[in-house]
């Protein structure tokens, strides 16, 4: 189900282009895409629209874990109050059926109560996002505040890499960097100049 | 790619850069708060201090340090329960139904409304459980939990477990919902971070979020689901918190317009709150480009429909009483408008249905400093409201023999008082430790995008 091309120690050579507007950056990755590289992923400060087309990705599958989760909410109150009214220990009250209207209050919470809960959890599964793990995809410390960074892997034999670097500045990069790993979380980042050559 | 409106004014003003909007909503958080903050903060304190002691009194001496009786068994616990719960319906509203309705304008003010309705429903839920008595056992009668009593169940045909079950269930998804729409703003103050403490805490609680595409893809189909689902259980809450009235055989709440105007109700005292709030706040902590005044406005728009649909609900109220010909019914209302609690009943009408029609001018709708006594008005009113439906009801049912009066005692109004010093309190703290306005939704409505 993990998307391995998540993590970029998964490649030798990663390169990143860093912009700081976002319609010139969705433009490149829109290009760079069509042109065959292999795209990681792109980090964005903000949800930016159109970048899932350009990059091609699917919708998400998560509604069905929530769909899930919710059947699972439904069950779980309807055997609660079966159990509790209708079977454990019988309770009349006013006269009224053990199983009836009055369950739909209990049934609709926990419905709603699971599939909220069963969603975030799908959620951070499907993300591996845990508290305190500290990202290795941190390339710009200001990924989360105003740029915007696309991750092309360079492992591939035909990979032109100063052709990408030129094609990411002529796009509007700011900056462009390669990343070599070593191993998990073990890696070495250097400036690439608009020619491709790493700048010292 | 951006489809601007050419009519429509910015959302955001000042002209703000992506970067602009990272400083200034971060500058609370990375600095140390300001006079007014901790002037603010200890008065807060001060009065949570009130809410432990007359709480503690309540607890070690018992329930008859209220001033309840035998007629007249709920008086202000559950009307202060039932003004948090209320005040607490804006958040959802704002961060769900107006996602779902696409209004932008939501994206300004929807983190402080939502931190506002955990803070109140914490608030709210004091005072059901504390209304027990005896705390220790409570957890028996309000949860479905196993026990050594022998098959001691909960009753599920009972209003008051539905409302255990909407309030916690409530309080639950909107913590999720506020969380996840936390995470990228928490990121952001990470990688800002410069001091030991912040970077450990924030990369905590950031769940080690990077902004990846892949990431936000799904991100967007949760918030859509979270919006989706909370929608009708906000309508659920108070839909049930109103069953606690209307499924009885109480006159004056047994009726079957409390649903929609308990909703109406909670809306309108919800966004009553927010704006007291937040036109104050975006004074103080300089966010007036952010919180502008198109901002208030749209609030104060809300805040006159659900106020005459309120309005509308009270005047209904009577004629059903009138028509049905019952005539306890129609005493429970005559006793209202014109028994010992005349003065309650005509403070609720003049400042729920006559007092936010001012907003049908401009001028009011667009001055700061008279939305802010208004938004005042409406919360004494609605407060007022929920003291009329309970106690003028109770305090004068079936058989004269059992009519009272009832006054609160001091450790009531202490409870009450203490439970702003536990909202302030939470609020103060939510607007040092955590950034104010949602960053990363307000990046992507910006104009300026260089």
């Amino acid at each position: 189900m993990i998307d391995s091309k998540l993590y970029l120690d998964k490649n030798k050579t990663v390169m990143f282009g860093i912009f700081e507007n976002p319609e010139k950056f969705l433009d490149t990755v829109a290009k760079v895409n069509a042109k065959g590289a292999n795209i990681l992923d792109c980090y964005t400060p903000f949800p930016l629209h159109g970048i899932e087309k350009a990059m091609g990705l699917k919708r998400s599958r998560l509604p069905i874990a929530s769909f899930i989760c919710g059947c699972l909410g439904f069950l779980s109150a309807a055997t609660l109050q079966y159990y509790i009214m209708a079977y454990d220990w019988i309770m009349v009250i006013g006269n009224k059926p053990s199983i009836g209207v009055s369950w739909v209050p209990v049934l609709f919470e926990l419905t709603i109560l699971f599939t909220a809960f069963g969603t975030a959890i799908a959620f951070f599964i499907r993300n591996k996002m845990l508290h305190g793990k500290l990202p290795m995809e941190r390339i710009d410390m200001r990924q989360t505040d105003d740029r915007l960074v696309v991750a092309i892997a360079t492992d591939a034999e035909n990979t032109n890499k100063s052709e990408l670097s030129a094609m990411l500045f002529e796009g509007g990069a700011v900056e462009v960097k390669e990343r070599t790993n070593h191993g998990y979380d073990d890696f070495s980042d250097v400036m690439i100049n608009n020619n491709g050559t790493v700048i010292a | 790619m951006i489809h601007d409106s050419v009519i429509r004014p910015n959302l955001v003003t000042g002209d703000k850069t992506l970067h602009d909007v990272t400083t200034e909503i971060c500058r609370p958080i990375e600095n140390k708060p300001s006079m007014s903050w901790s002037i603010g903060f200890s008065i807060s304190v001060i009065f949570l201090g009130l809410l432990g002691l007359t709480l503690f009194i309540t607890e070690y001496t018992g329930i008859g340090t209220w001033g309840l009786n035998k007629s007249v068994q709920w008086g202000w616990d559950i009307t202060n329960f039932v003004f948090w719960v209320g005040i607490g319906h804006a958040g959802t509203l704002i961060s769900a139904i107006l996602l779902l309705f696409r209004q932008k304008w939501r994206m300004s003010i929807n983190r402080s409304a939502e931190a506002m309705t955990i803070f109140a429903v914490m608030c709210a839920a004091i005072f059901p459980f504390f209304h027990m008595g005896r705390l220790w056992v409570g957890i028996y009668w309000v949860f479905p939990l196993p026990n050594a009593f022998g098959s001691l169940w909960v009753n599920f045909h009972s209003p008051l477990l539905w409302d255990v079950f909407a309030i916690s269930t409530y309080f639950s998804v909107s913590l999720v919902f506020w969380y996840l729409g936390l995470i990228p703003d928490i990121a952001t103050v990470r990688d800002r971070a410069k001091t030991a403490g912040r970077k450990f805490w924030y990369n905590f609680f950031s769940m080690g979020w990077t902004g990846s595409v892949r990431t936000w893809n799904r991100y967007e189909v949760v918030s859509l689901i979270l919006a989706g689902i909370s929608t009708p259980l906000v309508l659920s809450v108070h839909t049930i918190v109103s069953m606690d009235f209307a499924t009885s055989v109480v006159p004056g709440w047994h009726t079957t317009i409390f649903p929609p105007y308990f909703v109406a109700g909670a809306i309108f005292s919800g966004f009553g709150m927010v704006l007291t709030l937040l036109v104050i706040a975006r004074k103080v902590m300089n966010y007036q480009d952010y919180i502008t005044i198109g901002h208030l406005e749209a609030m104060c728009k809300v805040v006159m429909l659900t106020g005459t649909m309120v309005g509308l609900a009270y005047i209904t109220e009577f004629f059903v009483a009138a028509y049905s010909g019952v005539e306890y019914e129609q005493y429970a209302f005559i006793n209202r408008a014109t028994g010992p609690y005349w003065w309650a009943y005509w403070s609720m009408m003049s400042c729920n249905l006559i007092a936010p029609q001012v907003f049908w001018f401009k001028w009011a709708r667009t001055t700061p400093w008279f939305i802010f006594m208004l938004s005042v008005v409406v919360n004494v009113g609605m407060w007022f409201e929920r003291f009329v439906i309970i106690v003028t009801s109770l305090h004068r049912e079936y058989l004269p023999s059992g009519w009272v009066m009832y006054s609160p005692t001091r450790i009531e109004i202490g409870i009450f008082l203490g439970t702003f010093g536990l909202f302030f309190t939470c609020f103060f703290l939510f607007s040092k430790f955590l950034p104010v306005i949602n960053m990363s939704e307000l990046k992507a409505i910006l104009k300026n995008r260089e």
